[in-house]
């Protein structure tokens, strides 16, 4: 049985959930799933403060205003308050790094992983921005309607991925 | 649509996302990172099972006209390669994607904080190169290809025939490592050590001493 208690669902359940979020995204605001543009909406929002000019980019100024753009803020921030209560009535909330990087990196160093996390995190957005999607908008959607940009996108993060991944310490 | 409904409706969908997102244990730096080593499959399972139902759903809403038409972004071969090959390596270094920072976030990873920090320092960094870019890697788009367009076939029974052969490979990777086996101890991906785990396989299969 599937409990809201549970730690953890079947993934194959638990995904084809995530896959049925397609339809209201659809029939409300006539786009998929996508997670990478809002990051892009809020940077740019805060950078607006001190920079107003960054309303005249063309790119930039696409992501700071309507609908289709602050649904995308609110989804993503949703996912922490989800996540939050899913954690909570199973138990597993966290707080230190995760065990893995320990074994992945070979240190216990949290200045090393916090360094790391950043950087990561840097890359991850700019070339998911650079890509136009993420493995939200170019993955679960862009494969979902058949988009070549999908295919080459997704087929590129894993390569990625998988080369960095080669270069750490096995993490088993 | 207004703002105040799209932002409504964002948060109902991501609070739905995102506790799906943690109870299928894909936002654990340790499932993230053992993917990308070929280690642990947990994040493939939950990306084919979403891409299946989305198609199905998809496929179904054009049938029936509810969702009369697909979003599907530009094709954009040099960005898409260079950008997602980074975002690739981005996934690795920082054991998560977009979507699960927030999840780690929610889930009270400490770390997640400062991705999350890195990733709109980079998402801006884009935004403001993305003049300079635009001329390099961001031109000469061959439009919204999709694979029914090229291949002069209606989206339903493409998507239709792709959902069925992911499911049939779903069903052949649970039937050659449940799922369960990989989400170790804490439900964090984090397994045993492999020789350990070889070890122990081969105590148990050896015969008991009298």
């Amino acid at each position: 049985m599937v409990r809201l208690t549970d730690k953890a669902w079947s993934p194959y359940l638990a995904g084809a959930l995530i896959g049925l979020l397609q339809v209201p995204a659809f029939i409300f605001l006539g786009t998929a799933l996508g997670a990478s543009s809002s990051f892009v909406t809020v940077s740019a929002s805060l950078a607006e403060l001190v920079d107003p000019g960054i309303q005249a980019l063309s790119y930039a100024g696409r992501y700071l205003d309507g609908a289709k753009n602050w649904w995308q803020v609110a989804l993503v921030g949703g996912i922490a308050l989800g996540a939050l209560l899913s954690a909570t009535l199973s138990g597993t909330r966290r707080s230190a790094p995760s065990p893995v990087w320990a074994r992945a990196l070979g240190t216990n160093n949290a200045a090393a992983r916090f360094a790391l996390a950043f950087l990561g995190g840097f890359v991850l957005l700019f070339g998911a921005r650079l890509a136009d999607g993420c493995t939200s908008g170019h993955g679960i959607s862009g494969i979902a309607q058949l988009a070549v940009s999908g295919f080459i996108a997704v087929g590129a993060m894993f390569a990625g991925g998988i080369a960095t991944a080669m270069l750490l310490r096995p993490v088993r | 649509m207004s703002i105040i409904s799209a932002i409504a409706l964002g948060l109902a969908m991501g609070i739905a996302f995102g506790f799906l997102l943690e109870k299928s244990r894909v936002f654990e730096p340790g499932v993230i990172v053992g993917q990308m080593q070929m280690r642990n499959f947990i994040m493939l399972r939950i990306f084919l099972s979403a891409v299946a139902s989305g198609l199905v759903v998809l496929a179904l809403g054009q049938l029936t006209g509810i969702i009369p038409k697909l979003d599907p972004k530009a094709t954009l071969y040099g960005a898409q390669l260079l950008g997602g090959f980074l975002a690739g390596v981005g996934i690795t270094l920082a054991g998560a994607c977009p979507g699960t920072i927030l999840c780690q976030v929610g889930a009270g990873y400490r770390d997640a904080i400062v991705t999350l920090l890195g990733g709109l320092g980079g998402a801006l960094t884009f935004a403001y190169l993305e003049p300079i870019l635009k001329p390099i890697l961001l031109t000469g788009s061959p439009g919204r290809l999709t694979l029914h367009g090229l291949l002069g076939l209606p989206f339903w029974p493409l998507a239709i025939g792709f959902a069925a052969v992911l499911v049939v490979a779903l069903v052949a990777m649970e039937r050659w490592r449940p799922w369960r086996s990989e989400l170790g101890e804490n439900a964090d991906g984090v397994l045993p050590p492999a020789e350990r785990a070889d070890e122990r396989a081969k105590a148990a299969a050896a015969p008991a001493r009298v």
